[in-house]
């Protein structure tokens, strides 16, 4: 009896659920959709028309910030991406109003906005604006990073995102700041304790998984969907710096304990050879850039800037690293141009390939260029007298921004490993006496150069 | 046939395979009926969850969905209702315990066990303490000690207690001495605070006192000193204090930002006066006139301070309503984890950044300073300049468009190396034109412009350590540093140094060298002939004013006003010697019967000073190191002032303190 009883209940639960179940399904179909256009069946899109609920909520949004002057520009990639399809049209007829809801429409969870810091005077009454409206809205705040490679100063933490969200759709507003390197900086999204955690599904926003770092964006404004919204001047640049835009921290506070072992060194001679260090850096980044050739800091800056957020003062040279897919011709001619001599040239574009150039008063440059072989990274030394080759095996690594010496620049996302494989596990441990063909970890013999070839291969101005 | 029909039976197997399994299941639970009991009940349970989550999901799509059409007719017009805030009714009066004690080397002060003054530093803190608590929250509003053994110490006092809120509890104390210089104005104030003894206050008498501002008095304590040479007994007061609601203490405001930020600040802290008046509450926002064409809109501004928040008060007041300010461009940066001086900073809507100390004294400020601009270029990464302000300068309504037409020139000029908004010889009787510029040798700080090529690439790399105890502007001025380059000042300052308390600062120290200084109230100066500020249109200029200039009677006091001709606006020349660059003996005798600076040499360009005496422009020439010497008239006996005996000397060196 018990038994059938239990049954029973479970039979009445089964149908009551599956009538809601059914009740939901109908509501969805006959109530929701029609209105909320592409949240709940991806399909719409374009039949939708203007209804959709998104372009309600984003236009909402683009009202409430325009009245508090928040000059925000759109960076969400999938709009981005279909806007970019149909940019000419779409910047050709100004005031052409599409009769569908094309963009602003298409099936998403949230919409990406960006506001630079400094262009916006932090009116806290957007926010209460925002509650008045509907909104719900989240800030994420954290450290200024800005301050942070400073001995104890502590400011007030600065908003790095916002999101608002209304009825099924949610704006994330990144904050942008400029830093020192001409470029600005959004905050990696981080949680706090007491933050609510399914506010939005977090891992699915475009920006916040690391911080980033951008060129600073030129925005013009197009009228999408009927709203008037900014944008990126340059789209595909936009979308192609959006994909590998990662951004590392310099480790301020391992550096500071660093420092606290081994007191920097505050000599008029170090402070000189910064000086000259950086400049000489400045210009080979920006002779660089204008070849558009990526690189990143290699060897001995590395771990400078790894290590200790510096220039090494007793390293003698900057060294950079050049995948060889990127080897331009022109690079000599252009660093000479810019007033830095070819001091000597090894190897050649197929194999072990490193240039010299002379900067001022004995600082010079140095770039490796790097071979990738199936699961290591290598670069090549040669010792000039000898027509010996040595090979510097690294593990694989990808790129990330950094700032360096008021410089944004490339490293090696993998760091530890980098810095590791070129300078072992004791690379805490500041040494003064370097041999470049026996001091490192990774060096390997790697043959002779062919004494027919030694004219080629090596050069010595 | 049989045999081939194989897809038959494996038809019906289907079901027959599933009833099977299902009762084998059924059966294997049956003999673990517990597990079988979980499990149903967790289906129920699962299918119990599912309704009510439906449930909710559509309650809440609904709402979302109506409150959108709600929304759609409001639109975003805000400001239509002020939200009630709702305030908890505060049920439960407390009451504090109070206890006060008075005595020659000690003073201390506790709230309900915890104490909330203690000083018992030697040869410090003499003369009357005060706290002010809060009524409704029993915390400490303000802490002050007026050392009313000195003079003038009681008029700050009466001016402190007259800027405190009625109904505030006041509690004061006093250590070893608190009557000499206690003049009658500031008994009677305290008399009608309640104090029932302060008219027969005297010499060395121990007092505690605890009252309400305009109200009851909680209690009193006295004991009289015996003789001339003894102190009173120290004396105890023990008292309950009944607090009062948060209605009661907090003012009626009405809700916006502005006053938000007010209330904030109003009921943690007192002496400001009438920023927390609830009838007639004075603007934290001043809405200045914007400067037309201003080239310094987006210059940052950095404002150094330590733990005088009074002063930062006075200062923010003053900067926010100069014309052309941005405040989004303000930071200050507070040496030191002081809560006062950060909310300060909150009133006023700025940011604000704290320093931990590094070193001591001297080096302290200097790393503070260097911490300070670091950050600053740090969180303006565009900026070519930084504007570098104390928290002891009122800064003239013209400021900023002082610097708006002059900054240029340290773009244009590399013989420049600052623009500062102080004239150092600018006294009331020495300065008169607030459209002049000049170009002198020595940096004069309070209140300046620092360039970020300046700052980067020379000053922040080997700017002072801090075990190096050095004055980071006495370091600034150092040839090593200087280089050779001048600063552009303004004959009439564009700053006020109003500070009396310092590192490097007192009363009479003030008195004497700061206070008839003289500073700009007109607004929009237009600034005379900038471009010939710049290095060598500069010479041409000065050589222009030597030539029009009438050589003054030599055989005349130097000293004496009648070594000026009775007139107006002309332009005059005098000589003094001066035997080579670095002799200014005579100068500073001049500058010393001058009344203006003479503590170091400040003000000179190339062996010349210039400056106003009865409103016309004097130019001071020093014979022969100056270059312009060339023009003295041969006829012309260089005046030569003997310095005053050595150890008269020492004495003002000793004092010689940067400002």
């Amino acid at each position: 009896m018990q038994r059938i009883n239990k049954n029973v209940v479970l039979a009445l639960l089964t149908l009551t659920s599956s009538v809601f179940l059914l009740f939901q399904l109908y509501y969805y179909k006959y109530y929701l959709s029609p209105k909320n256009g592409a949240v709940f069946s991806k399909v719409k899109g374009s039949q939708s028309g203007q209804d959709g609920i998104q372009w309600h909520v984003i236009k909402k949004f683009l009202g409430l910030v325009s009245s508090h002057n928040a000059p925000v520009y759109l960076i969400d990639p999938l709009v981005l991406g279909l806007i970019q399809k149909d940019y000419e049209q779409l910047s050709s007829s100004s005031d052409g109003m599409s009769p569908e809801c094309k963009y602003f429409c298409a099936a998403r969870d949230f919409t990406t906005f960006a506001l630079l810091d400094k262009t916006w005077k932090h009116e806290v009454s957007l926010f209460r604006a925002a509650e008045k409206m509907g909104f719900q809205w989240l800030k994420i705040q954290n450290k200024d990073p800005r301050l942070e490679g400073m001995d104890d100063l502590s400011g007030i933490e600065i908003p790095l995102h916002y999101i608002f969200k209304l009825a099924a759709h949610a704006i994330h507003l990144v904050v942008f700041y400029e830093r020192n390197g001409n470029y600005v900086w959004h905050g990696p999204l981080r949680l706090k304790q007491n933050i609510d955690r399914k506010f939005v599904p977090f891992r699915k926003l475009h920006f916040g998984r690391f911080a980033g770092a951008y060129n600073k964006p030129e925005v013009l404004q197009l009228s999408i969907d009927d709203l008037k919204v900014q944008i990126p001047k340059n789209l595909s640049q936009f979308l192609e710096e959006m994909s590998h835009s990662r951004f590392l921290e310099c480790r301020y506070r391992e550096a500071r304990a660093f420092f606290q072992l081994y007191p920097d060194d505050a000599s008029l001679d170090a402070v000189e050879f910064r000086k000259k260090a950086k400049a000489l850096l400045h210009l080979a980044a920006l002779t660089l850039n204008n070849l558009g050739v990526r690189f990143w800091l290699s060897s001995g800056t590395c771990l400078g800037w790894y290590r200790q957020c510096n220039i090494i003062p007793y390293s003698k040279d900057m060294d950079l690293g050049v995948f060889i897919q990127d080897y331009k011709s022109d690079i000599i001619p252009a660093f000479q141009k810019a007033g830095l001599p070819l001091k000597h040239k090894f190897g050649k574009v197929e194999d072990s390939l490193e240039l010299s150039f002379q900067g001022e008063d004995d600082v010079k440059l140095d770039i490796f260029f790097f071979y990738e072989d199936d699961d290591h990274i290598w670069n090549g030394g040669t010792q000039a007298k000898s027509g010996k080759k040595f090979k510097y095996l690294f593990p694989k690594f990808t790129l990330c921004w950094t700032e360096f010496v008021e410089l944004k620049v490339h490293v090696p996302c993998e760091t530890l490993q980098y810095v590791e494989a070129n300078y072992g596990k004791d690379w805490k441990v500041p040494v003064k006496v370097w041999d470049w063909k026996n001091s490192p970890s990774n060096v390997q013999y790697n043959g002779m150069w062919p004494v027919d070839e030694w004219d080629d291969v090596i050069q010595v101005y | 046939m049989d045999e081939w029909k194989p897809n038959a039976p494996a038809k019906q197997f289907v079901p027959r395979k599933n009833r099977s399994w299902y009762l084998a299941w059924k059966y294997k639970l049956m003999n673990q009926r517990a597990v079988r009991r979980l499990c149903q009940m967790g289906a129920v349970l699962f299918l119990l969850v599912t309704v009510i989550v439906n449930i909710k999901l559509i309650l809440d799509t609904r709402r979302a969905a109506s409150e959108e059409e709600e929304e759609s007719a409001q639109d975003y017009d805000e400001g239509v209702q002020h939200l009630e805030t709702p305030r908890r009714p505060t049920s439960s009066r407390k009451v504090l315990d109070i206890e006060v004690y008075s005595s020659r080397a000690k003073v201390y002060v506790a709230v309900d066990g915890t104490t909330v003054l203690e000083d018992e530093a030697r040869e410090q803190g003499r003369g009357i303490h005060i706290i002010v608590l809060n009524q409704a929250t029993g915390h400490v509003m303000a802490k002050r000690v007026f050392d009313t053994y000195s003079p003038h110490e009681d008029e700050a006092m009466v001016l402190f207690l007259n800027m405190v809120a009625r109904g505030r509890i006041l509690i004061f104390s006093i250590k070893d001495e608190g009557s000499f210089h206690l003049k009658d104005s500031a008994k009677s104030l305290l008399k009608s605070l309640g104090s029932q003894v302060v008219s027969s206050l005297s010499w060395r008498d121990m007092w505690s006192f605890v009252g309400k501002k305009g109200g009851e008095v909680y209690g009193e304590k006295h004991s009289k000193s015996p003789a001339l040479s003894t102190w009173g007994d120290p004396v105890l007061l023990k008292t309950e204090v009944q607090l009062t609601s948060v209605e009661d203490a907090e003012c009626r405001w009405p809700d916006t930002e502005l006053n938000r930020r007010r209330r904030r600040f109003c009921t943690k802290v007192e002496g400001y006066g009438s920023v927390c008046s609830c009838k007639d509450p004075t603007p934290i926002e001043f809405n200045p006139d914007p400067l037309k064409d201003n080239k310094v809109l987006n210059v940052p501004v950095a404002v150094i301070a330590g733990n005088r928040p009074n002063y930062l008060y006075r200062m923010l007041r003053s900067l926010l309503s100069a014309q052309g300010v941005n405040p989004q461009m303000i930071t200050v940066f507070i040496d030191g984890y002081y809560e006062e001086p950060m909310d300060v900073v909150e009133l006023f809507g700025l940011k604000g950044i704290q320093h931990t100390p590094i070193s001591i004294k001297n080096a302290r400020v200097s790393q503070h300073y260097k911490a300070s601009l670091t950050a600053t270029f740090n969180l303006h990464p565009d900026a070519k300049f930084a504007v570098v302000l104390e928290e002891d300068l009122d800064i003239s309504i013209d400021f900023f468009s002082f610097l708006s037409q002059s900054i240029y020139l340290l773009e244009e000029d590399d013989s420049l190396y600052c623009i500062s908004a102080w004239n150092d010889q600018g006294y009331e009787h020495t300065a008169e034109d607030p459209s002049l510029l000049y170009r002198v040798e020595t940096m004069p700080g309070l209140g300046w412009v620092l360039s970020k090529s300046l700052y980067k690439d020379e000053l922040e790399p080997k700017w002072p350590t801090p075990e190096k105890l050095w004055d980071w502007d006495m370091w600034m001025r150092m040839p090593e540093q200087r280089k050779g380059r001048e600063c552009i000042i303004p004959d009439v300052s564009r700053s006020y140094h109003f500070g009396i308390v310092g590192l490097n600062m007192n009363g009479y120290f003030h008195e004497a060298y700061f206070k008839k200084h003289k500073f700009n109230t007109v607004p929009n100066v237009q600034l005379r002939n900038v471009e010939s500020l710049k290095k060598d249109a500069y010479e041409i200029e000065i050589h222009r004013l030597l030539a029009e200039a009438a050589v003054l009677d030599h055989s005349k006091n130097p000293c004496e006003d009648s070594f000026l001709p009775d007139t107006e606006g002309k332009t005059y020349v005098m000589y003094i010697r001066m035997e080579q660059e670095a002799d200014f003996t005579t100068w500073t005798q001049l500058a010393k019967c001058l009344h203006v600076w003479d503590l170091d040499v400040r003000g000179n360009h190339k062996g010349l000073w210039r400056l106003f005496r009865k409103k016309n422009h004097v130019l001071v020439v020093g014979v022969p190191a100056s270059p312009y010497s060339s023009k003295k008239p041969s006829a012309v006996t260089p005046i030569y002032m003997e310095p005053p005996a050595k150890e008269e000397v020492a004495g003002q060196v000793a004092a010689a303190e940067q400002t």
